[in-house]
């Protein structure tokens, strides 16, 4: 498989009243092209932090981040919003949206944005609807973002996630604000889109959302202190308590 | 615990809590200065001429023969209950000169009187009593010493008929009487040694002095009727001298009316922008409420926040509206004197109101606390304020860029959130704009006819007009004939006119009036614009102005008496028409009408007109040519002789340029807090939009077109109502003047393109600035957003 990110030494360093704060410590790791990674670890570990400085939203203090072959970390701040509009998509436990527009129109905002494939806006919107199709919120398109649930609200957001087609996805905490209901359509549209070759990098605190990875990173004190890689053909439960067992052993 | 929170709620909230102060601040600034103004406007002239003992009515007499005149009226009228009477000598601008030899200019007679002796109350610049004047020498009046380039210690050489003297300006001082602009007769305030030596010339006694007499009455009909029977030059009310402050009054009203906008515009803003804070404190007061604390407990902890900021910020407001208030008072205060007892108590008064309004709105703001369930306050506090609101356009259906769209439909969504914005430009743009049309018209020759017929130039002379006054018909008409000639002589094919002003008995149903007649020497009154009826055809036929049909009770086709001195003579009212001359008490006599110049009062400009019908362009050449061979600086067009007549223009220029300052002032201010504001509710927004991959550029545009749109509206909105509104505010102040019906001189470039685009772009250029502070906004803050 062809490694899609390539993180080596990565650190990152907060100055806080003048006292360092090393919250990433030379973390090194690969993520393949088609894989769905996910990273845990205990509260205050560095797994937000990680997850921002990879998709260069936080600058790394040093290290390396390569996607698909290319160094990010050292792009200016306009090459990052390139990078981030056309190459990855972001998922956030806030289900952050723009308050003035409907559903649609926030799924089609970096559609607009993204001019990589020539579409026209007519093709562009008709792309967000099969989008929305897709994932069963159509229905809701010309809904406000009050409107909606917050299962519906996070399926939009994957779904703008998607809409300029990414290599790699990043999902921070996706289920965090979610029911036990939502919580499992949301891992069930991310484990749809993996499937259909989408890189996923996803920072989780539950061990059921995790266990739909087909490998896991668990990050301690800023650095990755161990990986474990799901075995194949197993039953989610027996997905879910493999997981579970790894995680006990680490002290979780 | 109830102050920890506080205490936290103040510092985690810097931001809005810093932009509130601000507002808070500002409101008390402008209401105190506001107030101050509102009061000493709203005394206005009223407290002036009562300070400076004008009285109720006022008489001058000049000429031969004058001084004593009224001596039998005031000793026996049972109406005047007291008087004043000052002596004064008059002159003209050619008996005055600097002490270089250079020329003096005035715009009308000069007066001269012993200051010692004088009953009238002059003031300083600083509104006191002016000092005791040592000899050799004076105080002047009016704009005397800025129209002539004139400073303190300067010497003014005075020349009149045998008599000179060289004396020391010791400065300016106010003169309610006759120092507003309309009267423009310069005082000259001498010591009594210098004036007796003027008052001991036989000469001066016999054909230059006069009186000036402010009566005291509770029956100002009574005196009037009485005052109709004798010859004075100025016989009115104290209300008319009032009016002829109605100028400067525009100017101070202006400020007034300014300044209760910048009320208005203050407490809209601090109401939009508490309720927007309080919509933020939303989740906190949630949890406060899931968590068990009264409704009371939580109202009193934000009102306590806001009263605190509201004492501190009124404070500063306070002591910041006091040189505020000065500014806005200065441009009316320069030949006036405006003011109150209470002095800066007012602005104290103010910033209180503002504590007590500040805590009113934070009252009425918490108000849904008491209606919100916890879960709709956090709810409310997670979506912000576009709780239940519903987008008005779809992206989707739109050709827009991204940040054009969110730019217009943030502002048709929520529309609440901009009208503070556009209310505040559109006050300050229209107060603007109708400024404009004011001094436009005012610099206009669509005034003229309110003055004099149109002719192609207008040479001022004073001094020229005072040697034929008194003058029989022969001595005019050779007069006039040499004027001509000399014309010819410099190959200028034109002829001179002058419409001259005399003051005769009308009766009218039994009723005596003392009334100033126009009359036009070689003009023809046939031209002129009425306003109903036709114009004279005879010497029994007269015009009366639209002001004098409630003055003579007299109509169209109505008979008065007028007694011309040699003949009394029945005349029928043919027409009616607007002037300014006299404040629109005036009659027009027909050309053929037995006038004797025994009783010209005054004389308007000489009118000259070419017989060759000149283009504007040789108008101006032969307008040098004469000055030059006419020895006199003072030749107009007709639009540069209505702005020397009105000669408040440059007074309204500067109050339209500190309007306009002003309303940049207000712009930047209001465009810095509400997108610093803007940018504070919608850092979540900004986050996302860097995640998704917006660059810095995008969101500036963004935001930036929001205050584009909210600006053009608001522009769009001043320049259509500065028409209507111009006619509704600045007419009925042009009506008090003597007429109402004014054709305004709307330059539709400065109206619709200069101005609003100076807004504009400063809105723009401010906005573009402030939010380059979004740029501090990184997407990875979507991490710490709540």
């Amino acid at each position: 498989m062809k490694k899609l990110m390539e993180v080596k030494d990565l650190c990152k360093t907060y100055v806080i009243e003048k006292r360092q704060n090393n919250v990433l410590k030379n973390v090194t790791f690969d993520v393949e092209e088609g894989e769905m990674v996910g990273i845990m670890g205990p509260s205050g570990s560095g797994k937000s932090t990680l997850l921002y400085s990879i998709s260069g939203m936080d600058k790394a203090t040093s290290g390396q981040v390569k996607l698909d072959g290319k160094e990010i970390t050292t792009l200016s701040e306009k090459e990052l919003s390139s990078v981030r509009l056309n190459d990855m998509g972001f998922i956030f436990q806030q289900m952050f949206m723009m308050k003035n527009l409907t559903i649609l129109d926030n799924i089609l905002l970096p559609a607009i944005e993204c001019d990589k494939n020539g579409e026209s806006r007519k093709d562009k919107v008709a792309r967000c609807e099969d989008l929305m199709r897709k994932l069963g919120i159509i229905e809701i398109a010309g809904n406000d973002i009050n409107e909606v649930s917050g299962g519906q609200l996070q399926r939009a957001c994957i779904a703008r996630s998607m809409v300029n087609n990414p290599k790699i996805l990043f999902a921070d905490e996706p289920t965090g604000a979610l029911n036990r209901q939502s919580s499992a359509e949301v891992i069930n549209e991310i484990k749809k889109l993996n499937a259909e070759g989408t890189t996923v990098l996803m920072v989780t605190h539950d061990a059921k959302v995790a266990s739909n990875c087909s490998r896991v990173l668990y990050i301690a004190d800023g650095n990755i202190k161990s990986e474990y890689r799901m075995p194949e053909g197993l039953s989610e439960r027996d997905r879910e308590r493999s997981l579970n067992n790894w995680l006990l052993e680490l002290g979780w | 615990m109830f102050f920890r929170i506080l205490k936290k709620e103040l510092k985690k909230k810097k931001a809005m809590n810093i932009i509130v102060f601000l507002f808070i601040t500002l409101a008390a600034l402008f209401v105190g200065a506001g107030l101050n103004n509102v009061i000493s406007v709203a005394n206005g002239t009223g407290y002036y001429l009562e300070q400076a003992g004008v009285g109720d009515y006022v008489m001058i007499t000049m000429g031969p023969n004058s001084v004593g005149e009224l001596d039998e009226m005031l000793e026996t009228e049972p109406a005047i209950e007291s008087y004043r009477l000052d002596t004064v000598i008059y002159g003209s601008q050619d008996s005055l000169k600097k002490g270089d030899g250079s020329r003096i200019e005035t715009k009308n007679v000069m007066l001269m009187q012993d200051y010692s002796k004088t009953t009238f109350n002059f003031f300083d610049t600083d509104n006191n009593t002016p000092k005791a004047l040592e000899p050799g020498h004076c105080y002047v009046t009016g704009n005397f010493m800025k129209n002539n380039d004139l400073k303190v210690g300067d010497i003014l050489e005075i020349g009149q008929c045998d008599v000179t003297a060289r004396l020391i300006i010791d400065g300016k001082v106010k003169d309610a009487l006759l120092g507003s602009d309309f009267m423009g007769n310069t005082r000259i305030l001498l010591h009594t040694e210098d004036y007796e030596k003027f008052a001991a010339s036989e000469e001066i006694r016999e054909n230059y002095c006069g009186q000036v007499c402010c009566i005291d009455t509770n029956d100002v009909d009574a005196v009037k009727d009485a005052a109709a029977k004798h010859n004075a030059a100025f016989s009115q009310p104290a209300s008319v001298v009032s009016i002829c402050y109605v100028m400067d009054m525009i100017v101070a009203f202006i400020v007034l009316i300014l300044s209760v906008c910048l009320i208005i515009l203050s407490f809209v803003v601090l109401k939009v922008s508490l309720s927007f804070t309080i919509s933020r404190e939303y989740r906190e007061i949630g949890v406060m409420k899931a968590i068990g604390i009264k409704n009371r407990k939580i109202r009193i902890l934000y009102l306590t926040k806001y009263l605190g900021m509201a004492i501190v910020g009124s404070v500063l407001g306070f002591f910041l509206s006091i040189p505020v208030n000065n500014l806005l008072m200065a441009s009316v205060t320069e030949n006036m004197m405006l003011g109150n007892s209470l002095g800066i108590w007012i602005n104290a008064i103010g910033a209180f109101i503002v504590v007590i309004v500040i805590v009113f709105l934070a009252w009425l703001a918490t108000g849904k606390v008491k209606k919100a369930t916890p879960v709709d306050a956090i709810r409310t506090g997670q979506s912000g304020e576009r709780y239940n609101k519903k987008s008005k356009l779809h992206l989707s259906r739109s050709n827009r860029s991204s940040a054009s769209f969110l730019a217009i439909n943030d502002t048709i969504s929520s529309p609440k959130r901009y009208i503070s914005i556009i209310i505040a430009f559109t006050l300050c743009m229209l107060f603007v704009l109708m400024m404009v049309n004011t001094t436009n018209t005012m610099q206009s020759d669509r005034l003229i006819e309110t003055f004099a017929p149109k002719s192609d130039l207008y040479l001022d002379s004073v001094s020229e007009a005072m040697k034929i006054m008194g003058h029989d018909a022969e001595y005019m008409e050779k007069y006039f004939d040499e004027k001509d000639a000399k014309l010819a002589e410099l190959g200028i094919p034109g002829h001179f006119s002058q419409q001259g002003q005399y003051t005769y008995q009308v009766e009218v149903n039994g009723k005596l009036h003392r009334v100033i007649c126009e009359y036009g020497f070689r003009t023809d009154f046939d031209s002129l614009t009425y306003e109903e009826g036709t114009a004279p055809r005879n010497k029994n036929e007269i015009a009366i102005s639209t002001h004098m049909i409630d003055t003579l009770d007299a109509h169209i086709g109505d008979t008065v008496i007028i007694n011309f001195g040699s003949e009394k003579l029945e005349c029928t009212i043919t027409a009616y028409y607007e002037s300014f001359n006299q404040i629109g008490q005036v009659i027009r006599l027909h050309p053929d009408a037995p006038v004797d110049n025994k009783y010209s009062s005054s004389r308007m400009a000489f009118q000259i007109d070419f017989d060759d019908h000149p283009s504007a362009k040789v108008i101006e050449e032969r307008k040098e040519i004469i000055k030059e061979n006419f020895i006199n600086d003072k030749v107009e067009n007709a639009a540069e002789y209505v702005a020397s007549c009105i000669s408040v223009v440059p007074t309204m220029l500067a109050v339209q340029y500190l309007l306009l300052g002003i309303t940049i002032l207000v712009v930047v201010l209001v465009t810095i807090l509400m997108e610093i504001s803007f940018i504070a509710d919608e850092k979540s927004q900004i986050a996302l939009l860097k995640a998704i991959g917006f660059r810095n550029r995008k969101i500036y545009i963004w935001h930036v077109l929001r205050f584009l749109i909210v600006a053009l509206f608001a522009m769009i909105l001043a320049a259509a109502l500065s028409i209507p509104m111009t006619k509704l505010c600045i007419s009925p102040i042009f009506g008090m003047m003597g007429t109402s019906k004014i054709d305004y001189a709307i330059d539709p470039l400065q109206i619709f393109l200069i101005y609003p685009a100076i807004i504009v772009i400063t809105t723009l250029f401010t906005a573009f600035l402030t939010s380059l502070t979004s740029r501090s906004i990184k997407s990875s803050d979507t991490a710490n957003i709540e």
